[in-house]
């Protein structure tokens, strides 16, 4: 244990360090905003910084991830540190981008400020040296699910194939050798706080086309067929299911319209509304997304207009790994006192994380760092010292417990994990969710 | 022909009907406080019936349940003119003259009608007067022509009592009309100023629907097990209201309905809800596809929640076509006998939105369908009721009497040229025909 301490604190004094670095770097990301799959300049950020700090690195992974690797060249567990490099689009946040309306209002730029700062440690050979098995810093793309019509033109020109960032690196293999992983996300619970455990939402992605006929909308609105009354049809019957929810399912329907109709003097004919479906459970988001697909399609029936309802695979429900949660706790506890390491609640948002968690042991612990509503245009990362540097060093502490010596604690954790699918089970579960169909009824 | 050449016989139904009005107008206030709903008017039939029989006619009762039938024979042989009158009473609960135990009211005046109708009764009973007539009158009490209550009448349906669910529906298909060659009848109404009488204009067609949602019941604190009958209705509501601009003014399309099961209890998820739906149109040809957006609008409604729907469409009224030859004659004769400014004309395609059965009867026959000004309040509301009982009996008879003598007087010249003009769209039985091919019941399940 004494060992383990002096490995700790060499991590941290090695961080301290750089401390103004990191931050710096994480500032410039929230000033540069970039939403997902669009991460070039970030990308490029990150890509640069890992290989002026010695590590191997492989980059362009999904159009924008990177990965760079600390092999201690002992064998040992291979630990995942995450962070993900793409940002919201809020309009009218404070740091939003003027010309895409990005903006970093989910403090994806703190991760990959925490993710560095893990880096950072690990670069001191006094940390590296101590430890078995590898660490990759994962700056995975298009953690946000938004931009459902972009992501299904790169889905289409072959591109990607899933809409979020860490599918794709576990689809293109990145994880078949990783045994566990972490990312810390900001989080705006009691300030000063981290928080671990908790559970989140699983959920899929539809996006919805209803074809009417145009028509003058003065002159002879009985000659079209309204396609934006269809879609407002669809609503209200989306909303007529709401009865029937179970609570204990956490249910989230949240449509947007992308495209209401083309001038308000003519009969509105392509109507688009892109929505999620989430639940706590997979049974309960396919159960819920067949209520709303009838839903869809009586909007279309009930105005004569036709429905072309696209579902993508969104991702899994989250559930994090209690071992290594525990072992985080302890390590977040040393930094900040053990009062200050709340335990979270079910979350009804959605990460691909989630995906991840379904395949190995995994965290996703929050540091209590920023005000305002999260995706809102308030949502503002107050505590750099919390949300980079203490992050880093809280997720550095605990891959130390878990890789010192030969990485038996890792070993044991890794080794005992009953993992709820495997990689080949999780892609084909994944492209089970996808369907096309168009309803002319 | 001039209505002039008929002075002489005029002036004695005139008179005739001056020394009865107060008779009249006691036919018709005993009448307002019998109502009683649509094929259930038997108070309002046995009174009338005698009323018929103290003037001496033969009274066929007991057609399509409620309805009567009076022969007038003129003297010589002629086309046959039918003047009608209405039986039935609204379902109108808070109306003051309502039966406070069936809810029934004389909210639409009918019972003015058989006032007026009597007027002309007796009046052409005057042995002159028959001898004058080339053809015969007769009087028929039309059962239920207020287009409601529609679970009972479906009920009587069932059982064989009725196939169509409107008094003179029933009666074409029962042959009444089959020697009848001509019809009239003045109903009241409630219009903006003075002039007393108006002709001329058109009504809706209509179609009813029954529609019933089929959900699953459950513990409404336990939705997740239900399926919500009451959503689907609702849902269909919003559906049907978004099609609203697509209903060209021309076409006087009118959509509306009731729910009239909703649910069995606050408690449990509603598995059962009936709405009754009303579709309305100029014409049958409009009304069609309209209906058919609706039908479109129940099913998204069920297939929305996962319900099944059955729609059960039920043949309601066509439009109604006023013959120009007999409307002629009765603005002539208004303005003979009530003075120049006492009738307006409005054009034949004008309509109020509102539906009758006489627009059924004037598919196969010439027909007029003249309101009498007479009533204040809201037609169908809770304070419609007859102000001027001169205006809503007696002038009406007066001025059907003095038409009837100049169709029929003179060898029927009038009657045979009205005739000789009018081309009716359809015969009875095509009529019937038309009528049963409009019943119809749709079922969705979901799929």
């Amino acid at each position: 244990m004494t060992e383990r301490a002096n490995i700790k604190s060499s991590l941290s004094s090695s961080i301290n360090k750089r401390a103004d670095e990191l931050e710096r770097i994480a500032r410039d990301i929230l000033e540069h905003p970039e939403s997902g799959y669009r991460e070039a300049r970030t990308s490029k950020l990150v890509a640069d910084w890992f290989r002026s700090n010695g590590m191997a690195v492989q980059s362009g992974i999904a159009r924008t991830g990177v990965i760079g690797t600390f092999d201690t060249g002992r064998a040992g567990p291979h630990v995942a540190v995450m962070g993900e490099l793409d940002s919201l689009i809020v309009p009218g946040h404070v740091h939003s981008d003027s010309e895409t309306g990005a903006a970093h209002a989910c403090g994806h730029h703190a991760q990959i400020g925490s993710m560095l700062t893990v880096a950072a440690g690990m670069a001191e050979s006094s940390v590296l040296n101590e430890l078995s098995g590898k660490i990759s810093f994962m700056a995975t793309p298009a953690e946000e699910y938004i931009e459902l019509e972009y992501r299904e033109s790169l889905r289409e020109s072959g591109e990607i194939e899933f809409f979020g960032g860490k599918q794709e690196f576990i689809k293109q293999g990145f994880l078949n050798d990783v045994d566990m992983a972490m990312l810390t996300h900001t989080g705006a619970e009691t300030p000063g706080t981290f928080g671990v455990g908790g559970s989140n939402n699983g959920m899929i992605g539809k996006t919805i086309e209803y074809i009417g006929k145009a028509a003058h909308a003065g002159g002879s609105p009985h000659l079209g067929i309204n396609a934006l009354n269809a879609a407002h049809i669809g609503l209200a019957a989306i909303h007529a299911q709401r009865d029937t929810f179970r609570d204990a399912d956490t249910v989230r329907v949240h449509p947007i319209i992308t495209k209401g109709g083309a001038a308000v003097n003519s009969v509105p004919s392509d109507v688009r509304i892109e929505t999620y479906v989430r639940a706590s459970n997979v049974p309960a988001i396919l159960n819920t997304s067949e209520k709303i697909d009838r839903a869809f399609r009586a909007g279309a029936l009930a105005t004569g207009a036709s429905v072309k309802i696209i579902t993508n695979p969104g991702y899994l429900p989250a559930k994090y790994d209690d071992r290594l949660t525990e072992i985080y706790r302890h390590n977040a506890g040393s930094l900040v006192g053990g009062d200050n390491v709340i335990d979270l609640n079910h979350s009804t948002g959605c990460t691909d994380m989630g995906d991840v968690s379904q395949l190995i042991p995994t965290i996703q612990p929050t540091a209590n760092a920023t005000t305002g509503n999260g995706h809102g245009v308030d949502y503002l990362v107050e505590n750099y010292d919390l949300a980079v540097i203490k992050a880093g060093k809280a997720m550095g502490m605990t891959i130390v417990d878990l890789l010192a010596g030969d990485g038996s604690k890792g070993r044991k954790i890794a080794g005992t994990f009953k993992a709820p699918m495997t990689i080949r089970e999780y892609l084909n579960r994944m492209r089970s969710f996808r369907s096309e169909a168009t309803y002319t009824e | 022909m001039k209505s002039s050449d008929t002075s002489q016989t005029r002036a004695v139904a005139l008179r005739a009907i001056d020394s009865a009005t107060r008779d009249l107008i006691t036919d018709a206030k005993t009448v307002y406080s019998i109502p009683e709903l649509g094929f259930n008017e038997r108070k309002t039939a046995a009174y009338v019936q005698q009323r018929l029989q103290s003037l001496g006619f033969v009274v066929e009762t007991g057609i399509a349940i409620t309805g009567m039938k009076a022969v007038l024979q003129g003297a010589k042989p002629g086309p046959t003119i039918a003047v009608i009158a209405e039986l039935d009473g609204l379902m109108v609960p808070t109306h003051p003259g309502a039966d406070t135990e069936t809810g029934a009211a004389h909210a639409c005046g009918h019972h003015a009608q058989i006032g007026s109708m009597l007027g002309v009764a007796t009046a052409l009973s005057a042995p002159e007067l028959r001898n004058a007539l080339a053809g015969n009158v007769v009087f028929i009490l039309t059962p239920a022509e207020e287009f409601i209550d529609i679970q009972n009448r479906l009920a009587l349906k069932a059982s064989g009592d009725l196939e169509f669910l409107s008094g003179k529906q029933e009666m074409i298909r029962l042959g009444t009309f089959d020697d009848v060659d001509m019809a009239m009848m003045v109903h009241t109404s409630a219009g903006n100023g003075s002039v007393l009488l108006s002709v001329g204009g058109t009504s809706n067609a209509h179609v009813s629907h029954q529609v019933k949602y089929i959900g699953r019941s459950a513990h409404a604190a336990a939705t997740n097990y239900g399926i919500n009958a009451l959503q689907a209705s609702m849902l269909a509501n919003t559906a049907i209201n978004t099609q609203r601009e697509t209903f060209k003014e021309s076409d006087v399309v009118r959509v509306h309905g009731i729910i009239s099961n909703g649910g069995a209890s606050v408690n449990a998820v509603p598995a059962e809800v009936i709405y009754e739906g009303r579709v309305r149109a100029k014409s049958l040809e409009a009304l069609e596809p309209i209906a058919e957006k609706i039908i479109r609008c129940y099913r998204a409604g069920a297939l929305a929640m996962g319900a099944s729907v059955e729609i059960q469409s039920i043949a309601g009224y066509h439009g109604l076509i006023q013959d120009p030859t007999m409307q002629k004659l009765f603005i002539e004769n208004a303005e003979l006998i009530l003075g120049r400014d006492s009738i307006s004309v409005v054009g034949s395609t004008q309509t109020h939105g509102g539906s009758t059965d006489m627009g059924d009867l004037s598919t196969i026959m010439p027909v007029i369908h003249p309101y009498a000004n007479s009533a204040s309040g809201v037609g169908h509301g809770h304070d419609y009721l007859i102000d001027d009982y001169d205006r809503a009996v007696v002038a009406p008879a007066k001025v059907m009497a003095a038409t009837v003598l100049d169709l029929l007087a003179n060898d029927a010249q009038g009657a045979r040229e009205a005739l000789a003009k009018s081309r009716p769209i359809m015969t009875a039985e095509q009529y019937v025909s038309v009528q049963r091919g409009r019943f119809k019941t749709d079922l969705f399940e979901p799929s």
